[in-house]
Parts: structure tokens; sequence; C-alpha cells
């Protein structure tokens, strides 16, 4: 790994999980070994989706490889590729030139529940990293190709092995058929935005919340992260027509698990469980999945 | 780069790593953080852009002919110091008055009194003032410590909060969303608010009290928790004295007699009583709605007596939690940037005083300077000829804000060091751009007593300089300092200055922060106070009797108007008016009034109102909501451009000087 990393870093400028202060983050990495294994305090959504920026230029990015990303972040940006990639030219100029690879978790986290949407290794990725021991065992995209001439090749079977014993260690949600379930007028809602703050963070925590908002600020336009539980959200259009709480948090759960299932064919979620950890008021979008709508 | 630093916003002091450009400029609570666990609310998610601003001041600039002009630093130190020495050898050190910051450092607060002092004066004030300065008073003549008797996490073990005066959710969001969760679990939560508040929503039993009878309705609670023979006897013997003379006052208020005063049923009173007393730990948390009235100082002592009557306080899970409502009002305070005291709470009348004379060397003044509420009067009527602000907005902060434009206008130097062009920076003769918080290093307290580390994040704009630095090179210019090369070097003199910070340093308090006392007794901080006795020996039961607000409605000013923050704002809006989502979210002025007397009114949601009070009046659109009763409106503050302390009279609390921002008699006009 330590080489594939010398050679990565000579054509991208790397970045990788370090922990400070006891948190796993993303910042410049110059070696392989400084990079943490631990699961990321956040999803890296800012890679490509800056925080805050000025959309009245665009300037050409550099190239960057991004290590130690786990799988449901990073399938959180093959989703969002498929609502805005050649939509969104900040996002599709740092999309096309950002690496990520992406370290395999070998054990299950706390709360989380990838298994409900496939598991932790994914079929699109550009570099898929799973340690065995001392061994990596590589998954590589043909763009990346190049960069592994030199290392022997084996087949899938064990990735497949891996994520059969993978899969079998965590209870997988019954999210089949969850776009028919989920019920409007379900109580669920109302409870949430009974203890709601709307801080943001399940959306800002999200891996595949891409929203923003855009404003003036001299002679700049400036684009923000946004959340839909806001009031004000989209209200540089028509504003936002869900007036109450509990309707923005249901709009969440629908966009999740209704809306983008029915448009793209699969749930907007990789059951990273971040907004659950991130949530100050305990609001589990677990129980969206697992709440028995049919008593109601 | 990723540095871990605090929130700029309130006193909950929520840890918060920030990214730099390269990593994208991204925020993310502080997992570890023994604050916030990882936890944000909005403003800290999307509440720094302000940071970013294009509107940032970037180079010091003087008033010249009306117009600003760039200057260098030099020019602008120079015309500050000569000035302020003439002032000073013409009219006397008290001719000059010093508005310190409690959204700067403890480290800047603490210098700017420093300088005060040096050159002569105890005119040094800021806005803790305006918000928890019966807090300091009263818990410092009760228990002998003006701050939270507990540790945020220690609310987990409550089986029970009273919470009285504070819209926790939106303005303490982490602190409040620790009672939402514990309320699920199925913990007892009462709440006292003329509002509904969300938290007011959840509760077992919501007190929707008039306002400014904060008195009558905790001495009725008191008084029903001695009927039913509630109280502690035990800690009540063993840990307290004035006893006697409290109970003597509390029996002239059943329930059945307050009813007319308060607005609240004795039943309600005495299942308020039943669940405090006797459903124990008991937290209680209080904050505005206790202060900002002429009675702040006997509602923090009444809130007092309740704690010490039901011998909640010393236990995990009980005490008294005054929420700061700004990120370092606690360390501003302590630092001694009040008129009546020296650092660490030393009355400057005191002999203790002399400490600090050889500390810094200097003979030193031992009378009370003036109130942040009293100095712009002084500059109207000439005895404040220059006023040094850094980091607040008076003109729309103050109340009667006419006084205040007079004030400034008949002053002979009025500087403001800030971060934008606020109203009152644009009617200084001198202004100093200052770094923001995530542009320097130094320490925050936070509202629970801990002192954590603040890291630079970014780079100031222009010529920008961390505050710590200006007031440095002031104070080597007018007050004779030798200066200090860093914040960690003050940091150092603090420990030396006040003994309840003699144990921190820049090392040990980080990453997580240490809770004062931190001294060699309690190498490690100190969670909860008061365990096994007071610093004043025993807890003094003060007998506290009811009077009325200064002011009431008549024929004339039939509404009650409350004044307060709203979840989106910060005070005067310098930051968060400045920071897209947050203003986005709250654009602009309103206020909120009840369905009843909209209708009786005539008034039409969103309509503009006109807002009169007997000392102003101001323009704002109407926001028709059930969480005001009838008979009262809420008006937030935030708006420069609908200044709602225009309304507010100039009555203050005698005791700690405090205005009644809750309290004011208006009419609504169409």
């Amino acid at each position: 790994m330590k080489e594939v990393f010398a050679a990565i870093s000579k054509d991208f400028e790397t970045f990788g999980t370090i922990e400070k202060e006891g948190e796993v983050i993303f910042d410049k990495v110059n070696d392989f070994e400084h990079i943490s294994e631990k699961r990321s305090r956040y999803a890296p959504k800012e890679f490509l989706i800056k925080r805050n920026e000025n959309v009245l230029l665009l300037e050409e990015q550099t190239r960057r490889a991004v290590f130690g990303v786990k799988s449901c972040d990073l399938k959180g940006f093959y989703q969002m590729d498929k609502q805005i990639l050649g939509k969104d030219p900040f996002y599709t100029e740092r999309r096309e030139k950002t690496l990520f690879v992406n370290f395999v978790c070998n054990e299950p986290c706390d709360g989380g529940f990838c298994t409900s949407f496939g598991g932790p290794i994914l079929d699109q990725y550009d570099l898929q990293v799973l340690r065995d021991g001392k061994d990596y065992h590589i998954m590589v995209s043909d763009k990346f190709k190049e960069y592994f001439n030199d290392y022997r090749e084996e087949g899938d079977s064990f990735f497949s092995r891996f994520s059969e014993s993978f899969n079998s260690k965590m209870d997988v949600l019954p999210v089949d058929g969850l776009e028919g379930r989920m019920k409007w007028n379900s109580g669920l809602w109302k409870e949430f935005a009974s203890r709601c703050i709307s801080c943001g963070a399940c959306n800002f925590s999200c891996p595949t919340c891409y929203c923003f908002d855009l404003y003036d600020d001299e002679n700049e336009r400036k684009r923000e992260w946004d959340s839909c539980i806001l009031s004000g959200f989209t209200s540089s259009s028509a504003g936002n027509v869900r007036k109450d709480l509990d309707e923005r948090l249901r709009q969440r759960f629908y966009h999740k698990y209704v809306y983008f299932k029915k448009s793209k064919g699969e749930y907007l979620c990789t059951g990273c469980n971040r907004c659950v950890e991130d949530c100050p008021v305990g609001i589990d979008i677990k129980e969206v999945i697992t709440h028995d709508y049919s008593i109601e | 780069m990723s540095v871990l630093t605090v929130c700029p916003y309130c006193g909950t002091g929520c840890q918060i790593i920030v990214n730099d450009s390269d990593t994208g400029e991204r925020v993310t609570g502080y997992s570890k953080s023994p604050v916030n666990s990882g936890k944000l609310c909005i403003k800290g998610y999307s509440g720094l852009s302000y940071n970013f601003s294009k509107q940032r001041l970037k180079y010091p600039q003087i008033k010249r002919n009306g117009e600003f002009v760039r200057v260098t630093w030099e020019e602008a130190f120079g015309e500050v110091s000569t000035k302020l020495l003439g002032i000073i050898k013409r009219y006397g050190p008290d001719a000059v008055a010093f508005q310190s910051s409690a959204k700067c450092t403890n480290e800047e607060n603490y210098l700017m009194q420093k300088i005060a002092r040096l050159v002569g004066t105890n005119n040094i004030d800021h806005c803790a003032r305006s918000c928890h300065s019966p807090t300091a008073l009263g818990l410092i003549t009760t228990l002998g410590a003006g701050a939270a008797t507990g540790s945020i996490r220690s609310l987990e073990d409550s089986k029970t909060y009273f919470v009285i005066g504070s819209n926790t959710t939106e303005q303490h969001p982490i602190i409040g969303t620790e009672i939402v969760k514990e309320r699920k679990k199925g913990k007892n939560l009462v709440v006292a608010d003329p509002r509904k508040t969300q938290l007011a929503e959840l509760a077992t039993l919501h007190l929707q009290f008039n306002p400014g009878t904060d008195v009558a309705l905790l001495n009725s609670i008191m008084y029903s928790i001695l009927e039913e023979q509630l109280q502690d006897e035990n800690f009540i013997e063993s840990r307290t004295q004035g006893y006697t003379d409290f109970k003597t006052e509390v029996e002239k208020y059943a329930p059945e007699v307050t009813e007319g005063i308060t607005g609240i049923d004795p039943q309600d009173i005495r299942e308020a009583a039943r669940l405090i007393a006797s459903e124990r730990p008991t937290a209680i948390l209080y904050a505005m709605g206790i202060t900002q009235h002429i009675h702040g100082t006997e509602n923090v002592m009444s809130v007092s007596n309740l704690a010490l009557l039901t011998g909640n306080i010393g236990v995990r899970g009980s005490g008294i939690f005054p929420l700061r409502g700004q990120n370092n009002v606690q360390g501003s305070s302590d630092m001694g940037d009040l008129s009546e005291w020296y650092p660490g709470y030393v009355p400057v009348d005191s002999p203790r005083v002399k400490k600090f004379e050889e500390l810094w060397q200097k003979t030193l003044p031992k009378t009370k300077g003036l109130a942040l509420s009293e100095m712009f009067d002084a500059a109207a009527d000439g005895r404040i000829k220059a006023i040094y602000v850094m980091g607040e907005n008076p003109l729309v902060t103050e109340t009667a804000i006419s006084d205040v434009e007079k004030g400034i206008e008949n002053l002979e130097l009025f500087v403001v060091q800030d971060i934008f062009m606020t109203l009152t920076a644009g009617a200084a003769d001198v202004v100093l751009p200052a770094a923001t918080s995530l542009e320097k290093e130094g320490t925050f307290t936070n509202t629970e007593r801990r002192i954590q580390k603040v890291n630079k994040v970014f780079d100031p704009p222009g010529e920008a300089k961390p505050d710590w630095w200006i007031l440095n090179e002031i104070g080597k210019r007018v007050a004779g300092i030798r200066g200090y090369v860093s914040p960690r070097m003050i940091f150092e003199e603090i420990g030396n200055a006040i003994p309840s910070y003699s144990g921190a340093s820049y090392d040990n308090i980080y990453p997580t922060g240490k809770q004062w006392p931190i001294n060699s007794d309690e190498p490690d901080g100190t969670e909860i106070l008061h365990t096994k006795s007071f610093p004043i020996g025993r807890g003094k039961f003060i007998p506290v009797s009811y009077g009325p607000p200064a002011e009431s409605v008549d024929e004339k000013y039939d509404l009650i108007m409350t004044t307060g923050r709203n979840y989106f704002h910060y005070h005067s809006g310098t930051m968060s008016r400045r920071t897209d989502i947050l203003n986005r979210e709250s654009p602009g002025p309103y206020a909120e009034i009840s369905p009843e007397d909209a209708k009786r009114l005539g008034v039409r949601n969103s309509q503009y109102i006109t807002i009169e009070s007997r000392h102003g009046s101001i323009k704002t659109q109407a926001r028709i909501t059930n969480r005001v009763p009838a008979g009262i409106i809420f008006v937030p503050f935030h708006f420069d451009e609908s200044r709602v302390n225009r309304l507010v009279g100039k009555k203050l609390d005698p005791l700690s000087k405090i205005p009644e921002f809750k309290v004011v008699a208006v009419r609504v006009l169409t």
C-alpha cells in the first residue's frame, strides 16, 4: 500500500483520515503510515461540495486523492451522481478530479446499518481496499488500473466471502417495500417534530445530501450548505411549501425512502447512521424503517 | 488542517472542529467534548460564514470631516493614545470609560480591565451588566460563587428540571436538547414562562405566569413546599442560615393570594412544589427571564432560596444553572470587567485590592465605576469624555437609545474596536479592525465554568488584528504596561490574579477544558460546587418580598412587551445577520402577537405595525402566534432597523443596575 500511496501522491494532492485529539478527520497526508483506518468523524462531502464558495468563478481544480473514506460515505457520492453529476459544474469538476480510496470496515460499527443497503463492499469505487491482517486486497476501477500493473490479480472470491461473513454479523432492517409502507399521516412525524430543534445535523452529516442556498456578498455570489429541515429552505425560488416542521421532517424521509426509490430505483440512504449520531434529540432514522405503519 | 476550538455563539461553549480553506471550511462537533458530545445547533453548523464576509473591517480608520479615512495602525494608536492621555490629564481618569465584551477572550477582557484600572478608573463594564449581573451579585451573596453549581453533563442525573425564564432549546440549544432527551425518558419538567416555548410544550407542567411576577411565583411555590412539609430539614439545619426570617416572609404567599398577581392556578403551584421538592435531584435552570428585571437580583436570590429549601444543591443532578447568553460571559465577568469588581469578584472597595496593586505595581482606584447602563448618560451630561468600546454595539443593545446617541455626540473621543462597521462603529471617531475568535488564540469560560482553549483556524482579513494585540499596543501607550508577547503570557498572569484559575494552563485545559475552581486543591477542576460547604460557610436564605415591575399596563399602553433573542440570531446581529442561512431563516424584525390581540386590534399576519411605549416607538411586522398569550407581545432585539431597545425604560435594578428588558408597557398602532 505504501508504494501505491507513493505512486498516487505523485499525481494527486493526497488527503487522508488522521487522528486529532481522538477524532478521526480528513487532512493532508504525506505518507501512508499516518492514515487512520478508523471510521472518520464525518462523511467528507466538502471535497466535492464546499461548505461555502463563490459561484461566480469556477477555477480549475487540482487532482486530489482521498484515502480512508468509509464505504457508506463513498456510496453517497455515487447516489449524488445520479442527481447532480454533469449538472452542477462545481461538483462535476471536483468529482472528475478526485480519487477516493475507500477502506472497507473489517467489523460492523455501533449503530450502522449498511448491510440493509448492500453492506460495505461496493460495486462502484475507485480503489476499494480491504485489509486482511498485514495484506491488502484491492479492487481497482479501470480508471486507475495503471497503478497496479506490477501486482498479482486475484478473483473476487475474497471480497464476496468477506461480504457474506460481514453481512451475517448485522441485522438487516426491513427496507424492502418501505416506499409502499410509509404513511403520510403517521404520528411519527409530529413526535419527531416535538423534539427537533432544526439544527440541520441530519443534512450536514448525511453523505447523500447535497442541497445548498445561494446569496450575494458584496461583489461575490456564494453558495452554502443548506438544510431542508429549515423553514427558509428553497426561499430563493418559491419558498418552502412545507410550513410546519413535521411536514419538513416527513419530506426528508420521503425523499430518501420513497421518491428517490421511485425515480432512481434505490434508497437515498447508505445506512451510515451519521444522522442518528449527530442528532441532539435522538431522532433515529431506523425508526422510520422499522415503525409499524399498519397499526396507524 | 483542522483545528479544535469553541463555538463563538452562546454560553454553552460547544467544542467544534473547523477545517481551514484547504479542507473545505467544514464545522463538526467534537465528539469527545464533555460539553456537547459532538452535537451542534444551527448556529454551530451554519453560523460561521460571517468570518468570510466581504464586509469585514480590514484596516484602521479615523473619521475626518465626517468621513472615515484609512490610516495605518501607528496613526490610529497615535490618535487614540494622545487623545486619551489628553482627556485624562484635563479631566481626570474617571472621564474615561471602557466597554469590554463577553464575545472576547478571557485574556482580552483581563487586559482591558487592567488598562482601565492602570489609567486610574473603575469605569470598566460590559454586556454582562445587561444579562447576568444579578446572578453574580445574587449568588455571591447567597452561596459565595456567582456561577452554575453543576455541569452540563450532571443534568443527566436529575429527576426533575425546573426551567424558569429560559427558552433553552432556542437559546442554549445543546443544553435544551439534554432536557428534551431526558423528558422523553420520563423525567419531570416544570417550565415557568409567559411564552409557550418548545420546552413548555413538552413539559409535565407549564406555569404560564405574568411577566415580572417571578418573586410572587417562587414564594408561592416555597409556601406550598412548607405547607406540605416537603423541605429538606436536614440540609436547612446543617448547611444554611437565615431560615427563620425567610420562612416568615414566604408564609405571606399562599398560592390563593398570589394567583391574582401571577395568574397561576393554586393547584398548579402545589403540583410544581411537589415535583421540585420531592422528585429530587432537581436542577433549576434560568436565564434572562429571571435577571432582566428591576427585581433581577431579588429574583436570583429567590431561585437560590428554592434550591436551599429543597436541598437541591451540591449533589449531581441538582443545582442552580444560570445559563449564560454569550460564549464568554462567565469568563469576562470572572476577569473583573464589571465596575464594582476586580478580577475574581474582589469588590473594588475591599482591602484585597492590595493584591492587584502588588501584582500590577500601581496604586489602583477603589471606588465603584459606572455601569454600562450609566455610561452614556454620564457622557450626555459631560462627566465622561471618552469611551473605548471593544466588540459591543450599544446603539442597538442599550435601553432608551436616543440618550446613547446624545452621549456619543457629546464625547471628545469614541473608539470602537469591532469586526464589522456596526451602527455603533459608524458613530465612532476611530474604528479598529479586530480578528474573530476563529482568527486568534485564547480561552473562553462557558456557562458551567469550563475554561476552554480557543484556537486559530484562519488568518484575519487585511490588517485586522486580535483584540489582545490591539489592547496591548494601546496599553503600552496609555497605561505603561510592558506588553505581552502572546495570549498565553496573559493567561499565566490571570492564574496569579484569580485563585480559582490558578491551576489552569494552556496545556492542561486542552483539549476538553477544565471547570473552575482549578487550583492546588482541585488540580482537575471542580465539576460540582458546594458539595460539602459554601465558600461563605453556610448558604444564606434571603427573605425576598414581591414588588411589581417598573411598568404596568394602563388604558393607553394596554399590552406588556417582553424582549429576547430568537433561535437564529445573536444579540445585535453583527455576526448572525451576516451569515446566510441564519439571516435567511430570520430576515427581519417582527413582533409575536396572540390571535386574540390581533383580532381585537384588527392586525393581520405580516402586517406592518407600530409599537409604542412610554419611551419611544418602532415599526415592525406582526407575527400572529399562539406562543404568546393574550396581553403579551414578544419582540426580538437583533434588528438595527427596528431597535426595540428604544422602547425599554431606563429604570434599573438598584442592586445590579440591570434594566428591565422583559417588562415594557406598550400599545400597538396599525
